[in-house]
Parts: structure tokens; sequence; C-alpha cells
């Protein structure tokens, strides 16, 4: 994994001091709120309902055990034993004080890790697939580029006060798992013997988001040779920073100023003052250049991998077998099934970690014990590196599979082998009410609720992959319109209510889900959940995934599914 | 208006200097230079003033004399007088770009542009809601001097460009730090 050379090392530990001194004239008063505000959040710290709380990032979602035992030592010291991994590759800390996050950095620094743009109106941590190096699907390790754009985006002067945050996501496989077009802009990595000589080039897809005004973004690129991405993304930014709407926080976003223009007309003065940079630059120097390039690409060269034979379930199971009782192998050949995904290189396969155990308190909490547990399973499994996936899990990505059984048995200690990985209660909800400001009703006890109506793992298995995304707000944190099923908390004076969509997806075929009715109480959620799972059953042609049926059928049944019951629950109980 | 401004050339140390540019807000325009405060007799004027009066001879000789800049706005489109300001680069030797809230960051394009893409060698003076925490993202994108809201400490404004020794993306001002 990329190591800090001494400019990225300086970098951050210059950082922290920047920000110490931030923090000590805000408190001692010479630095108004208002103007420390956007800068704490450069910073990665929001202000939330009861306390102040960091978010560091993880870039394009890598983590090394040695990272992973300081963020518990952080969970500890300065906040309640827990950590929360966010959708984008980040994690937070709910509970610290402001006065002490300057020494958090610090720490964070010692181990090569930041809460630059985390947050604010600035290039975000840049996101890419969990399983970029290792998938079997893959046809370009996209982290080298990812590294490359973290450092060309870091602390970047020109695009500091954008009219709103912007996020990248890069993508180098054949599935997505970046959800690519819901990102201001995402990049697909090819490398294709028909285009530039099979160099590594990109697509470009502009915006995209989700919140308020949902909408995927649109190509306005293809084939950008990778070597000239700062001045292509410069290019972009520039359009954007010069003509995005600041009058209008709503309006702000990248994807509206693209919608406005149009993707073609966008992508023409991207274009036209691409085409003047290049002039300015007749040398390139903006260009990322071959010795960057190796630089960085170094440190993602492949582990040292054994030669091995490659098992097949029945093997892995078979040798299970003898050591496990009737209960732990169905639990094993589950989590197989489930939590076990296929790695390139043969007798290795990548585990899933699942950070949603039934009836915990948030989805992605990770305490301290099971952040240090993890740290132990990745040096003792999977060379010392892990990663955090876009669904809130963790996963540990180069295990033998001959080891498996008992990386199963060591991880269950910490209950983090629920094999739930893509079924309906591996759902990915936002911290919502309970701590967020800005949440119009709570995401958690939804979450908590469904997944103790829907407890029985024989049935979940058999419904298969559903996604289940849940947001707060209109903010769309927990991405519910990319969920199959999606619920977002609404405000109707004063009250929480939620209201579906269905249809959403992510992956190649992301769509936007369709809002089904009228909002919900609280309370009728879980049977509201199980009227439009029945309908699924109930119509289903074998091996239909949800989501097919529900493209197959269109949302008319699952609609009077769901209102069937319409009247007879009351508000106010408590879910 | 700020009695002193920060001057930080290219390739030079930044110093706090006597601010002898007022900028003039165009508000009260009776079409001619406005009466300036006490002490001062040069001032930026709004760049869309500039395009509708400089031909007119009060203006023109005092710009000749070098009293006079311009300042743009936030939301000035300079690529579409790009004649205007090639003429300029003989005729200012300040030009302004305004900062309407310290948080929106368009001119920092805006300074960008005109270091790169009309190649402005003079000087480039952020003005309006400036404060000691742009500083260094200003000086990096083209700016060269910086009014600062009055109520900022110029002693600790000054401290901030010996934060950082590495960038890691270039700029006007430097290009990124590569191993060896
Ligand atoms: C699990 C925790 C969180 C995650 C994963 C998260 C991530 C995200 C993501 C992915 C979006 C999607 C919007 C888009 O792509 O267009 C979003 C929106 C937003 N988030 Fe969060 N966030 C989290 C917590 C918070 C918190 C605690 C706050 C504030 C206190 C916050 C403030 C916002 C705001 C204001 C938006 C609106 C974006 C827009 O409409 O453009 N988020 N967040
Ligand atoms: S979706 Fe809304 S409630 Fe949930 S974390 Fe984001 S801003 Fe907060």
């Amino acid at each position: 994994m990329y190591k800090y050379d001494h400019i990225d090392q300086t970098l951050v530990d210059q950082r922290v001091t920047q920000f110490r001194d931030q923090v000590e004239r805000r408190l001692n008063g010479t630095l108004a709120e208002e103007e420390f505000r956007p800068l704490r959040l450069q910073n990665g710290l929001y202000h939330q309902r009861h306390a102040y709380m960091l978010r560091v990032a993880i870039p394009y979602g890598l983590l090394s055990a040695k990272q992973l035992r300081t963020l518990a030592f952080i969970a500890d010291k300065y906040d309640r034993g827990y950590g929360h991994f966010t959708t984008r590759q980040n994690i937070q800390f709910n509970w610290v004080e402001l006065e002490q996050t300057p020494d958090i950095l610090a720490e964070l620094a010692k181990v090569e890790m930041h809460a630059i743009q985390t947050s604010g109106n600035c290039i975000r941590n840049i996101t890419s697939d969990a399983f970029a190096g290792v998938a079997a699907d893959e046809y370009v390790d996209p982290r080298p580029i990812c590294e490359l754009l973290r450092q060309w985006s870091t602390l970047h002067p020109e695009f500091a006060h954008l009219p709103r945050k912007f996020k990248f996501a890069i993508n180098g496989a054949k599935e997505d798992r970046t959800v690519l077009l819901c990102h201001d802009v995402g990049i697909e990595l090819q490398k294709n013997p028909s285009i530039n000589h099979g160099e590594l080039t990109a697509n470009i897809y502009a915006g995209g988001g989700m919140g308020r005004t949902p909408i995927l973004g649109s190509l306005i690129k293809q084939n950008v040779p990778w070597q000239v991405l700062p001045s292509y993304l410069t290019a972009l930014l520039r359009v954007y920073n010069r003509f995005g709407r600041r009058d209008n926080i709503y309006k702000a976003r990248i994807k509206i100023l693209v919608k406005a223009l149009g993707p073609e007309e966008f992508a023409r003065q991207v274009e036209g003052e691409w085409a003047q940079l290049h002039n300015a630059t007749k040398q390139g120097k903006d260009n990322f250049t071959q010795a960057e390039w190796e630089r960085v690409a170094k440190h993602f060269t492949k582990p040292n991998y054994k030669i091995l034979s490659v098992l097949s379930d029945e093997q892995l199971q078979s040798h299970a077998q003898s050591k496990l009782d009737a209960n732990e192998k169905i639990a094993f050949t589950r989590w197989l099934e489930r939590n076990v995904k296929p790695h390139q290189v043969p007798g290795y396969a990548c585990v899933i970690l699942s950070l949603k155990p039934h009836g915990t308190a948030a989805p992605g909490d990770a305490t301290s014990a099971q952040m240090n547990a993890i740290a132990d399973l990745a040096d003792q499994y999977s060379f010392g590196e892990l990663r955090v996936t876009h669904e809130q899990n963790l996963v540990l990505a180069d295990v033998e599979q001959a080891e498996l059984l008992n990386l199963w048995r060591a991880a269950k200690n910490y209950n983090l082998v629920l094999p739930n990985i893509g079924l309906l209660t591996d759902l990915i909800a936002c911290p919502g009410g309970d701590f967020c400001s800005l949440a119009n009703a709570k995401s958690l006890p939804i979450a908590k609720a469904i997944q103790e109506r829907f407890d029985d793992l024989d049935y979940l298995h058999d419904l298969g992959d559903i996604s289940l995304n849940i947001s707060g707000c209109i903010n769309s944190c927990g991405h519910h319109h990319v969920g199959n099923i999606g619920v977002l908390g609404v405000d109707k004076d004063g009250e929480e209510w939620y209201q579906i969509t269905l249809g959403g997806d992510q992956g190649n075929d992301a769509s936007i889900g369709k809002v089904i009715g009228p909002s919900f109480y609280a309370n009728e959620i879980p049977d509201v959940m199980i009227s439009i799972i029945n309908t699924y059953v109930e119509q289903r042609s074998t091996d239909e995934p949800f989501i097919e049926t529900y493209r197959r059928l269109g949302v008319i049944p699952f609609k009077e599914a769901a209102y069937k019951n319409n009247g007879k629950h009351s508000k106010g109980a408590a879910v | 208006m700020n009695q002193k401004i920060i001057y930080y050339p290219k390739d030079g140390k930044p110093t706090v200097i006597a601010n002898e540019w007022q900028v003039w807000d165009g508000e009260r325009d009776e079409g001619g230079i406005p009466d300036l405060e006490h002490g001062f007799h040069k001032v930026l004027v709004p760049f869309h003033w500039w395009i509708t009066h400089h031909k007119n001879a009060d203006v023109a000789g005092r710009a000749g004399k070098g009293e006079i800049g311009v300042w743009f706005a936030a939301d000035d489109d300079i690529l579409k007088h790009p004649e205007i300001i090639e003429e300029g680069k003989s005729l200012w030797p300040v030009v302004g770009a305004h900062f309407p809230i310290f948080r929106d960051g368009r001119s920092f394009s805006t300074a960008a542009l005109l270091r790169d893409r009309f190649e402005w060698q003079g000087e480039v003076r952020a003005i309006g809601d400036v404060i000691i925490d742009q500083l260094l993202q200003g000086a990096r994108v083209g700016f060269d001097a910086f009014e600062l809201r009055p109520d900022q400490n110029l002693e600790i404004a000054l401290k901030q460009f010996d934060l950082f020794s590495v960038v890691t993306q270039n700029s006007w001002r430097d290009q990124r730090a590569t191993i060896a």
C-alpha cells in the first residue's frame, strides 16, 4: 500500500500545525465561528447535534493494520470507544472535543492519515473500489491514479472554495462498485489496445449526485490519457468554480450546472478551457510524469503471494466438515457464499467482515475492540491490510482459501461473520437524527427495526441480493436513491415520516429509485418492507433478483401491497 | 479600507507596506473618477465601469499617469473581454480581484486566468472580504498583494506564508514538490 514520502509527511505535519493555530485563534476569539466553520470543515470537523464529529479520510478505502489500531486508540482516548465507517471510505468519530482535534490529527499524521478535505466545499476524499488490485473482474488497478489525484487535489489552492463539495470516484473493474455515476466526477479507467496504443486512459463522467436533485452523471469526455488528467480536471473544475451557482446552496452542485447547460455544452466549455491550458503548458509541466507514476505505482505491487492451487467451494466445505458442528456448518457455508469473493490470484479469496450484525447500534460502527481484533486478523491473514467498502463493511482482501475456516472462527468471536453481505439486512444507513443536526428523522432505529424483523437468515438467503438504503434527510448520505429499496426521512409539521423509493440500483445499471407514494410512520416501516418483499417472493421467476422483478413488473404491485394496510397503524408508537 | 497591504512578489518575501490604492466600489457614479480619501490619488475602478468610461478624457488622463487600475468582481467573466485586458497590461499598474465573501473562490480562478492565460505580469491584488486564512491559496494562484479586511492581524497574516514548505500541485508561484 502507498507509503508517504517526506513530501506527504511534511504536508500532513504542517497541516496539523496550521489547524492547531486556527483552533487556537478560534478558542481565543480572534477567529469568528462563521469564518472558522469552512476552515474546520476542510479538516473534516463538523458540528453535530450533540458534539463535534471528526471525519477522517481513508483514501480509496485502503487501510493498514497499524492505521486501524490508531483509529481504535483514537476512539478510546478521544471518543466513546467506537468509530463509524461511512459510504465514502471515511471513518467518523462522533464525540470529539474541539480542543483535542489538533492532537487527534497529530496522532493520525503519525500513521500517514489525515482529515484534509473530508468535508467542506472542496475536492473531497477520492473514493474507489474496495476490491481494487484484487478483484477478479478488474482490468486496471485504479490505485496509482487515485493516489496521484489524491496528491493533486490535496490543498489545491484554486479549488479551495468551490460553490459546493466535490466528489470524485474512480473505477477500473468491469463491475462498478463505486457508484461512479452518483459523483460530481466519475473516472472510468481503461486499458485497451485499440485506444492510445493500450496506454491507460480515462472516460470522464460529470454531474452526478444524489441529494435533493438526484442525477446520474453524463459522459463528457472519452479516452483522456492518464498523464493529462491534472490539466483536464483543472479545466473542468475551473468551469465549475466560475459558473457553478453560488446564489442558492441547493443549486450549487456541478450536477445543476451540467443539467442547465446540457452535458454537450458543459463538455464544450471544459474542452475550450483545456485547450488553453495545453497552450499555457506546452512542455506539459502539469502532466503526471512517468517518474511520478513509478514512484506511486511501486507501492501497489502485489504482495508476496504463495503459489497455491484453487480450492472449490466443495473442497472448502468438506475441509470444514470434520471440524464443525451442524450449526456451524450451515453458518460457514452461508458465509462462504455471501461474504467471500473471488480473487485474481489462485488459492486466495477476499473476505468481507460484516459491520451489520443484526440489531447493533449503527450499520458501519466498529468498536475499538473490534478494530483492534480486525487489525490482528489483517496481520495474521491478509498481509496487514484491509479495505473499507461503500456498503460500510470491511474487507480482508488477500486471504488464503485454506485459512478461511480459521479466519471465520477468529472473526466470529468479534461478531464479524454474519453472512448477510448483499442481503436485505446489509443495509446502508446514515447516522440520522440520533447524531446529525440536519436530519428530518432518525434512521438508525428504522435500520434496527428492519434487521429485527428480517432476522431469519434462511429467509434472507432465499431472498438473495437486495439493497436497502436509509437516509435521515434529503441530503442522501445513506444513498437511498440508489437502493433497490430506499427509505428517506421526511419532516411533516414537525413529525418524523418516511418515504419509500423503489427501483434504485448501483453498479453498471445504476438507476435512481422512484417514490411510491405518501410517506409512512416509523412503526409502519417494517410491515411495509414485509409487504414489498412478499410481493417480490410471490411474483419472482426462478433466480430472479428483486431488482429484475421490479423492473419487469413496475411499481404498481409493490405500491398496492405497501399501502394495503394504510390507516391501520397509529402514529406515535416508537419502533 | 486597510491602510496597509501585504505585498508578496513572486520571487520575494512577504512584507507589509502602505496601501496606495483606494478601491472605488462604483457607487454614486457621476461619470468621472470620484473624490478619493485624503492623501490618495490612485484608484481601482470596477472593470465594468472602466469598459464604459475609459475613453473619457479625465479617466484616460489619469490612467496615463498610472493612477488607475481596475478590479474584477467575482462574477466578471474576464474571458469575454480579452482585448480590453490586453490593452490594460500597459495601462493598469495594479488589478484587483474581489472576494464578496471570503469563502467565494471565484476570484482564485480569475487570478489563475490572469496569470496563465493573459500572462499578466503586474500586480494582482486580493480585495474585499480577505482574511488571513485565504492568503496561502491566494498567493499560489496568482495574487501578489492582499488588502486584508481591516480587522485581521497582520502579524499572524505574515506567518501564514511559512506554514507549508511543500505543495502537491503546480501553481503560479511554485511547481509541485517531487522526489529528487
Ligand atoms: C455515515 C455518515 C455520512 C455519510 C456516509 C455521508 C456521505 C454523504 C454523501 C455520500 C452524500 C451524498 C450526496 C451526493 O452525492 O450528492 C451526502 C450528502 C450530504 N451530507 Fe453527508 N455523510 C454523512 C454524514 C453527514 C453528516 C453527519 C452531515 C452533517 C452534519 C452531513 C451533511 C451532508 C449534507 C449537507 C449533504 C448534502 C449534499 C447535497 O445535497 O449536495 N453528512 N453525505
Ligand atoms: S442524510 Fe441527512 S440525516 Fe443523514 S447524515 Fe446526511 S445530512 Fe444527516
